[in-house]
């Protein structure tokens, strides 16, 4: 069925129930009906993949006994679902009994609801809620993956957006990336933000057409490693897993910024890196106490490309979306992270894309950087993918394709310098250019006409206070490389 | 600090002789003082210079600050040469080298380097005294400027023979001392304003003739301590620019944010993200119906004229995405336009006071009608004009000239008086006057009124183009809310200016 149908029905029952205060209760209602329903369904397939299968929730809890409506009348509607959920199903799914033995996709039962609440207060408007989810049909693989368009379009209707800064990456650009990146059966992927799980999915999906033996597929399977802080995103991120046969997901909520990067081994590291890390976000300033004191950042971004510097194999692959802050920034610790990318790392592609990708989230500039880890940078190539004819912007109702790409991809293999109408499109750039003329100013190959573009409020605010510190910090080291001139000879 | 006061700073920090350190061996600045008068009377002696009147001493009321004990104050003048430039009269000069033509510099071509391309030819003749052809290292100073650039100089470099006209003056110093620190030394006397000071006031031009100019003082290190500070100087040169342009750069930003951020929060009030949605306040759906029937009944009873119908709002025009409560509608929908009239021909506006006033575009300032310089209209002229008025209940837009878009409010007093006709008036049908302002105000909008490529000549907003302006609306009670919201939030904005 129709996915933004789904949403709609769900919204229109919920807004009358007192409960719900609020697009952000709403959604955390949604998700843990919707992990039990899809669990429900993996169930099934395991009962009969498995001799003896066992599932970790007692029977009255599972989907399949409370949930579902065969329209005999009998089922749990009222005062009496509602003191079932509230009394059994939660108290009972909140204390399953786990051990580190247990396995994974048992564990993740008690993972998920560790933090979930019920917050529907009439037991008849929860029976139709229930209803509406039973309907979907995760047997259809299109369905599972376009989870991704829910979550989309429901945070669409949070206002705020969110204090992680969350975004959640277009699927023609997880698409992308992960085609870019070039799966190999037997390397190991990892998103240490990994929200609804869009980059694992793509991975997977590229991966896939490799699969020709059984070995083949026990790679497959033991491929993805994923960590997402905020409850909702993991819960749902659990649920993709399953409805794309991963049944031991190695997803972990946890935070990835809470780790001494000194800390990380080698088994820490993995081949490949694919993320979209959150920009903005809000942490603790004590986080910055992981990281060495030249790269410590109060920009999430800037923290994350610090993990993954550090967790990358040796000759490993990175594609990792960036705002166009860190392009252009140029206080004290975004020196010395592209310092450190451009030496010990090989940046050889910097995809710039238009400013609507992540509409209507937000609309500011990404980019896309691909480097690797086989040798220090000699040069980098600069490509602006422009907005595809017949658009003037990406929206909900024209958004993003993978099509899109075409060009860049065409051009990834035959490299030429492209200028249109006297702006660069595409440029090569020397690392010693990159560093000493434009002093680690990665800008380049922009849109034109970018300062005509109305940002919101906070993304504006939030650039200008960049551009700010950067400047800021220019002069700072100008006066510094004065006073070191002057020899401290003033009186 | 902007760069200009980085760079004095740095400038007074070298002839205060605290840019570099003492050192003995390299002699006083009293050594150096006493070789120069040794070799000047010298040249005198020999015919070779004009024994010039002796400057006054140096009081210590002139020296403006301490200068080390090596040092010596000196006046310009019993240091080097001073040489006023060629008169000629203005037809003999040529930007083209012609026949017996010399090149000779001009004001302009002194810029903090010498600029070439602003000198002239003049004829060999006017040159009177051997002194007027330039040598190397003589320092140029425009000596006939306005107050902020007189006494701006700059150093001469070359072999060729070049001479310079009569509003420069050159300053020429001996080998026995280092002639890039008599530079920086009189380019502080510029940039501190010592040398506006000193210059005497001829209707628009500030004047220092060879006598102030060679009063001036300068602060004398010896030789090689001279050479020592210029190397340190150059040395932060570069600093200096990669200040500048950062400076430049945050002073852009600063300057640009208020407007940005003003334009950014009025987009975010039509998108229909500064309020929350309440259901019980309807639609924008329910509201153009009822704006539809209003019109139906206003045309009935002729208060307005039909209209021909606009045409649908594409997707492609849906710019953004708006909340489900809200409606697109075309400007024209909502509001009915009409025009302001030019005088009858021959008729004049007058600032006696009559009962009509006549509001032109200049009036129009701060989204409201500036009161302060009303002109009006006698009571015939406004009887031939009688209907083109505006009210209360409106807003103006400017619709001709280099304000095109400009919009406002009429105040109370102004209600029913005429309207110039490059603005149209604009009646809104049951939608709240001031958010309606607010819209108008958005760049979304704005940029539908000004097109850029039409710009030829006198560009004219056509009034079709203000009906078929597409424009987001929400319910009534929601636009008053956004209107409350801004004028809570935008007055804070404008403490960033």
């Amino acid at each position: 069925m129709s996915l933004t149908n789904f949403v709609k029905r769900i919204r229109d029952i919920m807004r009358n129930d007192a409960g719900i205060n609020g697009d952000a209760q709403r959604i955390e209602q949604i998700a843990w009906m919707l992990f039990l329903k899809v669990y429900g369904a993996k169930e099934q397939d395991w009962d009969v993949d498995e001799d003896n299968y066992q599932s970790i929730i007692p029977e009255e809890c599972r989907w399949c006994n409370w949930a579902v409506d065969d329209k005999s009348g009998k089922a749990m509607t009222g005062e009496k679902l509602l003191n079932f959920v509230n009394n059994t199903l939660f108290p009972t799914l909140k204390n399953l009994y786990v051990t580190p033995e247990t396995p994974i996709k048992k564990s993740i039962v008690r993972t998920t609801f560790e933090d979930a609440n019920n917050y529907m207060k009439d037991g008849v408007l929860l029976r139709q809620i229930i209803n509406v989810i039973d309907e979907l049909d995760f047997g259809d693989y299109e369905e599972s993956h376009a989870f991704g368009d829910i979550y989309e379009s429901i945070l669409r209707e949070l206002q705020s957006a969110g204090s992680a800064g969350e975004f959640y990456t277009p699927r023609a650009v997880t698409e992308f990336m992960a085609k870019m990146i070039q799966p190999k059966i037997g390397e190991r992927m990892a998103d240490f933000a990994c929200g609804t799980g869009g980059f694992i999915i793509s991975w997977l999906k590229e991966l896939a057409t490799q699969i020709k033996s059984t070995d083949a597929q026990i790679e497959y399977d033991n491929s993805v490693y994923g960590i997402e802080k905020k409850q909702f995103p993991y819960m749902l991120c659990i649920t993709n897993m399953l409805l794309h046969g991963l049944d031991v997901p190695k997803i972990f909520h946890d935070n990835s910024l809470l780790r001494d990067v000194l800390d990380y081994t080698e088994d820490d590291q993995f081949d490949v890196i694919l993320m979209n890390p959150p920009y903005g976000g809000s942490e603790k300033s004590d986080v910055k106490n992981h990281f060495p004191a030249d790269l410590a950042s109060s920009e999430t971004a800037d923290l994350f490309m610090s993990v993954i510097m550090y967790r990358l194999k040796k000759n490993g692959r990175v594609a990792v979306i960036l705002p166009d802050g860190f392009l252009f920034g140029t206080d004290n610790a975004k020196v010395s992270i592209k310092k450190k990318l451009l030496s010990d790392f090989n940046l050889h592609t910097v995809v710039r894309m238009p400013s609507s990708v992540f509409s209507p989230y937000t609309s500011i500039t990404t980019n896309i950087l691909f480097f690797d880890r086989a040798k220090p940078t000699t040069e980098t190539w600069f490509y602006r993918l422009d907005i595809p004819e017949g658009y003037k912007h990406f929206s909900k109702t024209k958004p993003m394709k993978l099509e899109h790409f075409a060009p860049v991809i065409e051009w990834w293999n035959n490299r030429q310098e492209i200028k249109v109408e006297g702006f660069d499109k595409s440029r090569k750039y020397t690392v010693d250019q990159l560093s000493k003329d434009l002093g680690y100013n990665l800008d380049q190959c922009g849109y034109p006409h970018e300062e005509e573009e109305i940002l919101d409020p906070l993304d504006l605010i939030q650039r200008y206070e960049e551009k700010r510190a950067s400047l800021n910090d220019e002069i700072d080291r100008v006066l510094a490389d004065i006073i070191d001139i002057l020899g401290g000879a003033k009186q | 600090m902007t760069p200009e006061e980085l760079k004095i700073s740095i400038l007074q920090l070298a002839i205060q002789g605290k840019l570099v350190e003492q050192r003995p061996e390299e002699g006083t600045g009293e050594e150096l003082y006493q070789q120069i008068h040794a070799e000047n009377q010298r040249l005198i002696k020999a015919g070779t210079i004009k024994k010039d009147k002796p400057l006054p001493v140096i009081t210590d009321d002139e020296k403006t600050f301490d200068i080390p004990e090596w040092w010596k104050w000196c006046r310009l003048g019993e240091l080097g040469t001073l040489v006023r430039g060629i008169t000629f009269p203005g037809t003999e000069k040529s930007r083209e080298p012609l026949k017996g033509c010399i090149r000779c510099a001009t004001t302009g071509s002194v810029q903090s380097s010498y600029n070439e391309t602003a000198d002239v030819f003049v004829p060999a003749k006017y040159i009177k005294n051997t002194m007027q052809w330039l040598e190397n290292e003589d320092i140029m100073l425009s000596t006939a400027n306005s107050k902020e650039l007189v006494g701006k100089s700059c150093l001469w470099f070359g072999n060729d023979k070049m001479t310079f006209g009569g509003f420069l003056t050159v300053a020429r110093f001996p080998d026995l001392l280092c002639r890039k620190y008599l530079y920086y030394a009189i380019q502080y006397l510029h940039k501190c304003g010592i040398f506006a000071k000193a210059s005497t006031q001829t209707t628009n031009i500030a004047n220092i003739n060879n006598d102030i100019l060679s009063k001036m003082l300068i602060s004398l290190p010896p030789l090689a301590e001279q050479k020592r500070i210029v190397a340190k100087i150059e040395e932060l040169l570069p600093c200096f620019d990669r200040y500048g342009q950062a400076w430049r750069k945050l002073e852009d930003f600063n300057k640009r944010f208020p407007t940005d951020i003003q334009k950014s929060i009025l987009q975010m009030a039509i998108q229909g993200k500064l309020v929350e949605q309440r259901p019980e306040e309807g639609t924008g759906e329910e509201l153009y119906r009822r704006i539809q029937a209003e019109k139906q009944r206003l045309i009935k009873a002729g208060t307005i004229k039909k209209e021909k119908l606009l045409p649908e709002i594409t997707e492609d025009e849906k710019s953004f995405d708006i909340p489900e409560s809200w409606k697109w509608v075309r400007l024209g929908d909502l509001l009915s336009v009409g025009g302001g009239k030019r005088l009858p021909i021959g008729s004049n506006l007058t600032t006696t006071q009559t009962k009509h006033i006549y509001i032109r575009v200049t009036d129009m300032q701060r989204n409201s009608v500036d009161m302060t310089d009303l002109h009006y209209i006698t009571d015939d002229i406004y009887n031939r004009i009688r209907n083109y008025i505006i009210t209360k209940n409106d807003l103006y837009i400017v619709i001709v000239g280099s304000t095109i878009g400009k919009v406002g409010s009429i105040p109370e007093q102004l209600n029913g008086m005429n309207l110039t006709e490059n603005a149209a008036r604009l009646t809104p049908f049951l939608v709240d006057k001031d958010y309606l302002l607010y819209t108008l105000k958005t760049e979304f909008l704005q940029r539908q009124f000004i097109d850029k490529t039409h710009q030829v000549g006198q560009p004219k907003l056509a009034l079709m183009r203000l009906k078929t302006a597409s424009v987001p609306i929400p319910p009534l009670a929601e636009q008053k809310r956004i209107v409350a919201k801004l004028e809570e939030i935008l007055p804070q904005c404008e403490k960033l200016i």
